[in-house]
């Protein structure tokens, strides 16, 4: 443990937390806004700090920035226990990122209310960085509730179209997925008789006195089938288009680009190193299901969309099928790709669902077939468009590539046919992206835009929409250069041998 | 300066003038198109100095480790990439400078000259790439850069059609080539080419079969080979300069450059669907040209008829023959032949590019060539560079590509005599549609107002087309003499298989048969009286014969617009209505299973009231709270 006063993880959860507590307390509106700024920035530049040094830094048990903090329930094993290790570092981070960007969009967004909008969303911030800093068990879940609740009544309040249903549909399945998980760890925790919550103990725990082969498979199976819907995994995915078709785009970024990673993290850091024999009856079914349901039906139905939420949405749920298809290969190489994916996917899709509201502000449509052209008043935003498409689609230069890529190499060791479906992905997303990019940007305008366009011609992105553009766009582009970045990290915990090789 | 971090140089330097140009002179056309062309001029210079300096090397750092899995990037110059490399930076610097004059009006100048400097970042990279891994980047890089040159006037439908068609065709290919690359990578455990080439070809019969094969399939997108040939075409919506630096000398050829890298992988059985890939592809592009009316798409067809050429000459490698004293031997001269006529095809089809650009910008704007003619007299200079091209590429003995074409029908004639005829044929073929495109654009009387105004471009124009026309002229000194320029393409040039003794007078007598022929016919058809503006000849004489290569030429996209309007299309929208009203709908909120019953269970539990599912949570905690600490 660090006595090291300056704890970069207790400042990025507990700062916007207080902010959004002392707007909740009646600051007035001008100086919650600029309090706001805090908030969002402050996660952020201690993420890039936990970046910066997370290297040189001391690890115990591989954990960086180890911190304990009494609760008063240390009695039963919850403890707040902030750490990040070389997995949950690169999703801190993302966290970090992804919040600034969403912060900096929403303050500006004029959305009614703005003083609780904001209030909502540094809770959620807060939970999110909460989420991968948390050790013990018991904040890892309690943080990712703690981002959900504010999730399900943004989209409720500040909601576009169908936003109740749509709510209300997020509400049922998440908190389904968010129980059965729950249910997982409790098994967990109950079965290994370790009467603690932090992950450390379990591992060395269950390490020592591995749980019975069946037992593992049943947790294994509550757990996948939890952390599964609440990443989409086909066919329990229906709520995710819709959600984020009706979300505010600050809550879609950031549910989206990080909450939902939760899952997906759920399954690296616990079920797999903590159940490893539990992963092996289930690898094929999540795979056929992550192949066949996420990557190529919803692939395809990616391509019937027009609305452009609609279709980043599917998109969206279809790249959770390569992550799924990497965890089911349960491999160090399988692993380490789906955690570059998260990231990547994170940054790309919080970015499209940016940009997409920038379209939208200049169109009032969401409708891809009354759109065309854009691109001839709008370059710039055009230009990061189409940078984030193809990002998203894994262009080589872009973070994405490289997750995808290495959970390709690491499928093919795990079934040659479920490779041959996963990798025919890249041609599917090509055609949505592209058709999508062509349909907003280029060729000529549609007769209802055009006119719409002659009575007020749609400006390019200004400076202050830009930034939070530019910082999603530059981190995909810094990792798709330079994976290290983020992969050293990864590296070392794939090397301490608690994944298989093969 | 090593050779290794010139190669790095040579390699990044367009990567930082791109990302400059995007960042701080997207609206100083001059600016960026004067950094543009000093990158290429560094290149060329790199590239010869690389070239010509006599060393070769390898090097490589890794940049991805997960597990046991290594990524590296490095560089593998040998004879064959310094070869690719000196003609990427030859073809490369004069149309940057041809595009200089070329795009001097457009609007959009910043962005045009970022992405020719992107596209020889990647193209670049593909060329220096010690592994496939690597390859695969770049590949899709230059498929990138592709799309974005193509969809340079994005404000035109036809563009953002093309650009659209071009990346995605692409992608089919290279979802072979991903898996073929994955494939080797398991079953040979490595990726390095040179690793791989000292192995050699071995292993499981049906995998070592399977491997090439894929990654050809990424040559064939990438070289526009049947089936995937159909995005070649539309492509030529891009500026002219695109055409002729990607779409005809260097990218499209980087299929038949990767075939040549990856020649220790290949099997017989291999050898022989890529040679009748190729050879098809050669006879029905060639059949295609004679259908169009634009100088570009003729150009286009003829390009994707010469890759397959290449193709062809690749895939007759190791086709085993026989010699006088009835041994067998494997004629290994694929390499040699293929990269050949890759290297005159790189100048004489970029002159010819050039050239129709010369052409269309004298023209200002128009393409059809049937709404040309006497522009030899208006435009001398072109008129001569480009008779030079169309000699170079029908075969005028002396000019370059008389060479090349020889070097491979004799490799055919040696080894496959099916292929052979094929491949003599299109050679006809090739003589008349290009003599016809030839005596149209040029001869006859002015058959519109633009071509009776038509004028030279500048110094701009000229000085690439004078450069290009001399290469495409003595290029074939090359392949006569591998130990040229110190025997630094010795290692791919000395492949060339040159035919002896009787072989050698068949092949003479067939090249000079088959410019007779191809001469004697155009001339026939096409001879300037005969040329109106209202059309093609052959439709006005033989309407069947000229419909059916019209609906030849339609046949694969009226397949794919099918397939893609109503059969995927249809799935697409089927899927989605399951979707929404099956799953969505039935399935899950009719709660099957233990999921549906965890729904419910929670929908019950918050009837409309958001804010309940706190108190529950809520709840939850404390039960939790009191199971853990033993009260329950």
């Amino acid at each position: 443990m660090t006595t090291d006063p300056f704890d970069p993880l207790l400042i990025a959860i507990a700062a916007p937390l207080a902010v959004a507590l002392a707007i909740g307390l009646g600051l007035p509106k001008r100086w919650s806004v600029r309090l706001a700024y805090l908030g969002f920035a402050t996660p952020f530049l201690m993420a890039l700090h936990v970046w910066w040094h997370y290297s040189a830094v001391p690890k115990v048990h591989g954990y960086a920035f180890l911190t304990e903090h009494a609760t008063g329930l240390s009695g039963v094993g919850i403890t707040l226990e902030l750490g990040v290790n070389g997995i949950a570092m690169p999703l801190f981070v993302l966290a970090g990122l992804v919040g600034f960007a969403a912060g900096l969009c929403a303050i500006r967004s004029g959305a009614e209310r703005l003083k609780v909008y904001l209030m909502l969303l540094l809770v959620m911030l807060s939970g999110l960085m909460g989420t991968f800093a948390s050790v013990n068990l018991f904040f890892f879940y309690f943080f990712h509730e703690l981002a959900l609740i504010p999730t399900f009544i943004m989209v409720g309040v500040w909601g576009g179209r169908d936003r109740v249903y749509a709510a209300m549909k997020m509400t049922i399945y998440l908190t389904a997925g968010a129980m059965l998980s729950l249910l997982g760890l409790i098994a967990i925790y109950v079965k290994s008789g370790a009467r603690r919550f932090d992950m450390i103990a379990l591992r060395d725990i269950l390490a020592a006195h591995p749980l019975a082969s069946g037992s593992q498979a049943h947790i294994f199976g509550l757990l996948l089938f939890g952390f599964g819907i609440l990443v989409a995994l086909w066919p329990m995915h229906t709520w995710a288009p819709l959600g984020y078709g009706a979300a505010p785009t600050s809550t879609a970024m950031l549910h989206a680009g990080v909450l939902k990673k939760f899952g997906l993290y759920g399954l690296i850091q616990i079920a797999l190193p903590l159940l490893p024999a539990g992963a092996l009856p289930w690898g094929h079914l999540l795979a056929g299901l992550a192949v066949f349901g996420n990557i190529v039906v919803v692939g395809l139905i990616t391509l019937a969309q027009r609305d452009v939420k609609q279709m980043i949405g599917y998109s969206s749920v279809m790249h959770m099928g390569y992550a799924f298809l990497g965890i089911a290969c349960g491999t160090a190489l399988g692993v380490g790709g789906v955690v570059l994916l998260m990231v990547a996917h994170g940054l790309s899709v919080a970015l499209l669902f940016l940009l997409s509201t920038n379209i939208w502000q200049r169109t009032r449509t969401l409708d891809m077939d009354e759109m065309g052209g854009l691109a001839r008043q709008a370059p710039i935003l055009a230009a990061f468009f189409t940078a984030a498409t193809f990002a998203s689609i894994g262009l080589p230069g872009f973070a994405n590539f490289w997750g995808e890529f290495t959970i390709f190499v690491a499928a093919w060791k795990f079934s040659h046919c479920l490779t041959v479906f996963a990798v025919l992905g890249i041609v599917l997303s090509a055609v949505y992206g592209l058709r999508a990019a062509a349909r907003i940007f280029f060729g000529e305008p549609s007769v209802a835009f055009a006119r719409a366009a002659g009575d007020q011609p749609p400006t390019d992105l200004s400076w202050t929409e830009r930034l939070p553009a530019l910082i999603l766009l530059g981190a995909l582009l810094f990792v798709g250069f330079w994976p290290q970045s983020i992969s050293q990290s990864i590296q070392g915990v794939l090397q301490t041998g608690i994944y298989r090789t093969h | 300066m090593s050779p290794v971090s010139l190669a790095l140089l040579v390699l990044l330097l367009p990567l930082a003038a791109a990302g400059f140009i995007a960042c701080f002179l997207r609206r100083r056309g001059g600016a960026a198109s004067f950094l543009s062309i000093a990158v290429a001029a560094v290149i060329a210079v790199g590239a010869f100095a690389l070239a010509l300096g006599g060393n070769r090397f390898e090097a490589a750092t890794e940049w991805l480790r997960l597990g046991d899995f290594a990524f590296s990037l490095g560089f593998k110059f040998d004879d064959l990439a310094a070869l690719m490399l000196v003609i990427v930076g030859i073809v490369g610097l004069c149309v940057h400078v041809f595009s200089a004059g070329y795009m001097h009006d457009d609007a959009s100048r910043g962005r045009y000259f970022a992405g020719l400097s992107i596209f020889m970042f990647s193209m670049i990279g593909i060329v220096l790439a010690d592994n496939l891994f690597m390859m695969f980047i770049f590949w899709e890089l230059v498929g990138f850069s592709s799309w974005l040159l193509i969809n340079h006037w994005f404000g035109k439908p036809a563009a953002a059609a093309a650009s659209k068609k071009a990346f995605i065709t692409n992608r089919v290919g290279d979802f072979g080539f991903l898996l073929g690359i994955v494939m080797c990578y398991w079953l040979r455990g490595t990726v390095n080419l040179s690793e791989l080439g000292a192995q050699g070809a071995a292993g499981h019969a049906l995998f070592s079969r399977a491997i090439p094969l894929l990654l050809f399939c990424g040559a064939v997108g990438k070289s526009a080979q049947i089936p995937l040939h159909v995005w070649l075409p539309d492509a030529m919506e891009g500026p002219t300069p695109v055409s002729a630096l990607i779409h005809a000398a260097t990218m499209v050829a980087a299929g038949i450059y990767m075939l040549c890298r990856i020649e220790v992988l290949m099997v017989p059985d291999a050898l022989t669907v890529i040679l009748w890939v190729g050879a098809a592809t050669a006879l029905y592009a060639a059949l295609c040209a004679f259908t169009q009316r634009d100088i570009k798409k003729v150009l286009a067809y003829s390009t994707i008829s010469q890759l397959g050429y290449m193709v062809a000459a690749f895939g007759l490698g190791s086709v085993r023959g026989i010699d006088e004293r009835g041994e067998v031997v494997v004629v290994a001269a694929g390499v040699g032949a293929a990269m050949f006529h890759l290297t005159t095809h790189a100048f004489f089809k970029a002159l010819l590019f050039l050239g129709s650009g010369s052409v269309i910008h004298g023209c200002h704007g128009e393409q059809d060539v049937f709404r040309m003619g006497g522009l030899a007299s208006r435009m001398k200079f072109t008129f001569a560079t480009f008779t030079i091209g169309v000699g170079a590429i029908i075969g005028l003995p002396l000019l370059a590509g008389f060479y090349s074409k020889d070097a491979i029908l004799a490799l055919a004639y040696a080894n496959n005599r099916g292929a052979f005829a094929v491949l003599a044929l299109t050679a006809v073929l090739t003589g008349i549609y290009m003599l016809r495109l030839w005596l149209v654009t040029f001869f006859g009387a002015p058959r519109s107002e633009a071509a009776g105004a038509a004028h030279e471009g500048g110094f701009a124009l000229g000085a690439p087309l004078a450069v290009l026309a001399v290469l495409a002229a003595v290029g074939g000194y090359f392949g006569l003499h591998p130990g040229a320029f110190s025997g630094a393409f010795a290692g791919v040039f000395s492949l060339v298989h040159e035919a002896a003794g009787a072989a050698a007078t068949v092949i003479l007598a067939t090249s000079i048969g088959i410019l007779l022929a191809a001469a004697g016919i155009a001339f026939a058809v096409y001879r300037p009286a005969k040329v109106s503006a209202a059309g093609d000849a052959v439709e006005a004489s033989a309407p069947g014969l000229f419909a059916a290569l019209v609906a030849l030429k339609e046949s694969f996209d009226r397949v794919y617009d099918y397939y893609i309007r109503k059969i995927q299309q249809r799935l697409a929208m089927l899927l989605n209505f399951i979707d929404i009203i099956g799953l969505a709908g039935l399935l899950i909120r009719g709660g099957a299973g233990l999921v549906g019953m965890v729904g419910l269970g929670a929908r019950a539990l918050h009837v409309g009231k958001l804010s309940s599912y706190v108190y529950w949570f809520l709840a939850g905690v404390v039960v939790l709270w009191l199971f853990a600490s033993g009260v329950l």
